[in-house]
C-alpha cells in the first residue's frame, strides 16, 4: 500500500466514522496531501510523520504515523513481533474496536500462527482460559481485550489468576488522544487511566506511549509475570500506537530468562537443623508447583525426613498415594508435627489455626506454642494491599522470602548434609509407620465410606469418581478441575502421580473458572494428546457456558462431566447456617441457591454449540456406558460433555 | 440431677414418637429442613456432614446431638425447626435405608 493511499484511506475511516465537522475538515488536508508532486530523490524528504506534524493534525505520540511512508508499516505487526519474540503461541480474545489493529495484525501479518488467536464468547472466559493454561504449560498466554468494557468484564478472572499466581499477558486497547479518537461509543470506552481497575491483582501495568515503549514494556511486563510469584501483567495498547505505521527503526529488546528467587543458603542450613532436629517434621504444601521438577524434589525432602506431607492441592505437588501423603489425615499430620515446613501456603493461619463458623465464632490456635514454624514463600516477596488474599498474618520462627521449587535442591543437600544415622532410622522408621497407617486408612475409605450410597440416585460422588477412574486409568490423563466439592474423592481413588494430573483451583474462589480454565488447561494438554477430565460444577458452568463452544470451534479435546447438583451449593448450606442460628426455620435456604424450576438440560446445551452432549444421567447403572462412550469421543479429538446428576457433594 | 430428668423426659417423648414415626414422612422432611445438604440424601455422608445411615444412631442421641449441634460446625436444630415427631420420621427414614452393596461385591472398588 503507498504512501498517499494508506492516509486517503485512514482519513475516509476518520470522516465516516467520526461523522464530524473536524474529520470533515481534515479529509480535503489529506487529499491535497495525497495529489501533492513527489519530493526530489537527492533531498531528504521528511518522513510522513514530519509532514503530520507540520502541516496535518497535531501528532501526540509523534513515534507513530498516520500513514504508510515507504518501508513503513503498521504499528500492530511490530507488536506481534514482539509477541514472537516472546514465545507466546497463543491470543485468546473476543473482538472489539479498540484492539482491531492488533487483531488485524494477528490475522494477516501473523497468518493467524504464533500467536493464534482463540475466539472467546466473554473475557472472563478467555481469562480462565489463559489461568489454566498457564499452570499446564508453565507459559504465559496473551488476552487480547476492549479497554475498558473487556477488562471490566474479565475483572474477577483477573483476580483468581492473581490469587493462584498465574502468569498471563493482558493487552487492551484504549483511545487515549480525545482530539482524534471516534466520538460516541469509542469515547465512552476510552480511559485515562484503564488499568486501574485491575491494578490491585495484577503484578504490573503500563500504557506505553510509542511503540518502542510498547516493546520494552512488554518484554519487561513478560519479565514480571515469570519471576516468581507469578502473576497476571496488563499493557494498554492504545489504538493510535496499533493503527499508525512506523517507519522508525525499532529494537525488540531480548526474552530475559529469570532466575527465581531462592533462599539464602544459611537460612537454608538453619532449616535443615530444624528439620533434623525434629522427632516429627511435617511438610505442608499449597502452591509449591511452578512446573514439573518441583514434585520429585518433595518427594526426595520428605522421603529424606521421613516426614508426611500434607498437600492443599494448589497445583500437583505430591503423588496421591505416597505412603508419606497425609492429605486424608491433615488434622491428626499437623497436631502430631514439632516442626512444621510450609512451602507456598496461601494461608499459613489456618494451618496453626482454627476457626469455627458458628453463630459466635471460636477461633484459636491448634498447635503447641513449642512446634517450630518455617515458611519458604515467593508470596513474601511480592504483596499488595486491599485484596485480602494474603491472609491472616501468621507468626513464623523462620520466613524465607524465595520460591519453594528454587529453594528445595539447596535444602535438599543441607539436609543430607545434617542428617545422623539415628535421624535416618527413624525417618524410616515414621515413614513405615506412617505408610502402614495410611494404607489402612485408604482401605477403610474404599471399603465402607465409598460403598455408602453407592446405588443412590443422585449418584454419589464416591461411584462417580469410581466409573470414572475405571475409564480412564489406561491413558494418559490429567484432572483439570479441582475436587473438593466431590468430597476429594477423585484423589482418594485416582493415583495421582504425574506432574501434570492436577493443577489446583481457582485461586479467588470466583465462580467462572471453570470450564474456561479447563479449555484452555486442555489446549495446553493438546500437543501431548491426554485425556482431559473437567469435573463442572452446574453453577460455575453458567457464568461462562460460551467455553463449550470455544473447545468446539478450536477442536481442542476435553471430557467435561457436570457434577449438576442442581444449586450453589455452598450457598445452600451458609443460608441454612444463618436461619439456624437464628431459629426462623430452615425450609426456605433453597430460595436464591438453587438451579432448579427449570432444570437445565446440560447436554442439550452442549449439543446446541456443536458439541457431543450425553445424559442427564441419574441412574448409576447408566454411567459407566455413557462414560466408556465420552472418552471415545474425547481421545478421537473432539470435546464431549456427560451431564451427571449429582449428590450435593 | 437437672440432666437426669431430661434425659428420662427425652427418652420418653422419643419412644413416644417413635411409635408413630413415617419412614416416607421422615424422607420428606430431611430433604425439606435440608439435612440432606451436608449428609447427602441417603445419608451417606460426605466431606460436610459425616455418615447417618444405614445404622444411625439411637433415636434419643440423634435428637441429643441435633438439638444440641453447637459445640461443633453443624447448626442446631430446635424443636421450633423441626418438632420432636419430625425428628423420629427423620430417624425412621435413616433407618428404613438399606445397607449398601459388600465391599467385595463392587469390583470398581477392589480394583481400583
Amino acid at each position: 500500500m503507498g504512501k498517499s493511499e494508506a492516509g486517503v484511506n485512514r482519513r475516509k475511516f476518520l470522516t465516516a466514522a467520526a461523522a464530524s465537522s473536524a474529520a470533515a475538515v481534515a479529509a480535503p488536508q489529506a487529499t491535497s496531501e495525497a495529489n501533492a508532486a513527489p519530493l526530489p530523490t537527492h533531498a531528504l524528504p521528511p518522513s510522513a510523520a514530519q509532514m503530520e506534524a507540520e502541516i496535518g493534525e497535531p501528532q501526540l505520540i509523534p513515534a507513530a504515523v498516520t500513514s504508510a511512508g515507504p518501508g513503513a508499516r503498521p504499528g500492530s505487526d511490530f507488536m506481534v513481533d514482539v509477541l514472537r519474540a516472546l514465545d507466546i503461541d497463543y491470543v485468546a480474545t473476543n473482538p472489539a474496536s479498540s484492539c482491531r489493529g492488533l487483531h488485524e495484525s494477528i490475522n494477516s501479518y501473523a497468518m493467524n500462527k504464533k500467536p493464534e488467536l482463540l475466539t472467546a464468547t466473554h473475557e472472563e472466559i478467555a481469562t480462565a482460559m489463559a489461568h489454566g493454561y498457564a499452570k499446564v504449560s508453565n507459559r504465559p498466554m496473551g488476552l487480547l481485550f476492549h479497554g475498558t468494557v473487556g477488562i471490566q468484564h474479565a475483572t474477577m478472572a483477573f483476580y483468581n489468576a492473581w490469587a493462584d499466581r498465574a502468569p498471563m499477558l493482558v493487552m487492551s486497547g484504549n483511545h487515549m488522544d480525545a482530539a482524534h479518537r471516534p466520538p460516541g461509543v469509542p469515547t465512552t470506552h476510552a480511559a485515562q487511566d484503564p488499568l486501574a481497575l485491575i491494578r490491585d491483582f495484577t503484578k504490573w501495568d503500563d500504557q506505553p506511549q510509542s511503540l518502542q515503549a510498547c516493546a520494552e514494556a512488554m518484554m519487561r511486563a513478560h519479565k514480571i509475570a515469570m519471576t516468581p510469584p507469578y502473576g497476571p501483567v496488563a499493557i494498554s495498547l492504545d489504538a493510535h500506537l496499533q493503527e499508525g505505521f512506523t517507519d522508525a527503526s525499532l529494537k525488540i529488546p531480548k526474552l530475559t530468562r529469570v532466575s527465581p528467587p531462592s533462599a539464602d543458603i544459611e537460612a537454608l542450613k538453619e532449616v535443615a537443623r530444624m528439620l533434623v532436629g525434629a522427632q516429627n517434621p511435617v511438610i505442608v504444601v499449597d502452591r509449591g508447583a511452578r512446573s514439573h521438577r518441583f514434585q520429585p524434589l518433595l518427594v526426595e525432602l520428605a522421603e529424606l525426613l521421613g516426614a508426611p506431607v500434607v498437600d492443599q492441592m494448589g497445583r500437583q505437588n505430591f503423588p496421591s498415594h505416597h505412603p508419606l501423603n497425609g492429605t486424608d489425615r491433615a488434622r491428626g499430620t499437623i497436631g502430631a508435627a514439632d516442626v512444621i515446613l510450609g512451602l507456598e501456603l496461601a494461608d499459613f493461619w489456618g494451618v496453626v489455626n482454627s476457626y469455627s463458623d458458628v453463630a459466635e465464632p471460636k477461633q484459636g490456635r491448634r498447635l503447641k506454642d513449642s512446634v517450630k514454624l518455617v515458611s519458604i514463600n515467593s508470596r513474601d516477596v511480592f504483596m499488595k494491599a486491599n485484596y485480602q488474599d494474603f491472609q491472616r498474618f501468621q507468626d513464623v520462627d523462620l520466613a524465607i522470602a524465595a520460591d519453594a521449587e528454587a529453594s528445595l535442591p539447596g535444602l535438599i543437600e543441607m539436609v543430607k548434609s545434617a542428617i545422623t544415622p539415628e535421624f535416618r532410622s527413624a525417618a524410616d522408621k515414621r515413614k513405615t509407620t506412617f505408610g502402614a497407617a495410611g494404607i489402612k486408612q485408604r482401605e477403610r475409605l474404599l471399603s465402607v465410606d465409598a460403598t455408602y450410597g453407592w446405588d443412590a440416585s443422585p449418584i454419589s460422588s464416591a461411584r462417580l469418581s469410581a466409573e470414572l477412574w475405571a475409564v480412564i486409568k489406561e491413558h494418559d490423563w490429567a484432572l483439570v478441575s479441582r475436587d473438593v466439592r466431590l468430597s476429594n474423592w477423585p484423589h482418594r481413588i485416582w493415583k495421582f502421580e504425574k506432574p501434570w494430573q492436577f493443577i489446583g483451583d481457582s485461586g479467588g474462589a470466583g465462580q467462572g473458572y471453570g470450564l474456561g480454565a479447563a479449555v484452555g488447561a486442555a489446549l495446553a494438554h493438546r500437543e501431548h494428546k491426554r485425556l482431559v477430565v473437567n469435573i463442572q460444577g452446574d453453577g460455575d458452568m453458567m457464568y461462562g457456558p460460551g467455553g463449550i463452544w470455544t473447545a468446539a470451534h478450536h477442536n481442542i479435546p476435553l471430557l467435561t462431566i457436570m457434577h449438576n447438583n442442581r444449586a450453589y451449593h455452598q450457598e445452600v448450606m451458609h443460608v441454612q447456617r444463618v436461619g439456624n442460628w437464628r431459629d426462623r426455620g430452615v425450609g426456605r435456604a433453597s430460595i436464591g441457591t438453587t438451579i432448579e424450576n427449570p432444570h437445565i438440560n446440560f447436554a442439550m446445551m452442549a449439543k446446541s454449540m456443536g458439541v457431543e452432549g450425553i445424559g442427564p444421567i441419574g441412574d448409576p447403572k447408566d454411567l459407566g456406558p455413557a462414560l466408556r462412550r465420552a472418552v471415545q469421543i474425547a481421545k478421537a479429538g473432539e470435546p464431549v460433555l456427560v451431564d451427571v446428576l449429582t449428590q450435593p457433594r | 440431677m437437672k440432666k437426669l430428668l431430661i434425659s428420662f423426659a427425652l427418652a420418653a417423648l422419643s419412644a413416644t414418637a417413635a411409635q408413630a414415626a413415617d419412614a416416607a414422612r421422615g424422607k420428606e422432611i430431611f430433604m425439606k429442613v435440608g439435612c440432606y445438604q451436608c449428609h447427602g440424601t441417603v445419608g451417606q455422608g460426605a466431606n460436610t456432614g459425616p455418615k447417618l445411615a444405614p445404622e444411625p444412631l439411637a433415636l434419643e442421641s440423634f435428637v441429643a446431638f441435633v438439638r444440641n449441634a453447637a459445640a461443633t460446625q453443624m447448626p442446631a436444630f430446635s424443636a421450633n425447626m423441626v418438632s420432636d415427631a419430625e425428628m423420629a420420621d427423620i430417624h425412621a427414614y435413616l433407618s428404613s435405608i438399606k445397607p449398601p452393596p459388600a465391599f467385595k461385591d463392587i469390583p470398581l472398588l477392589n480394583n481400583p
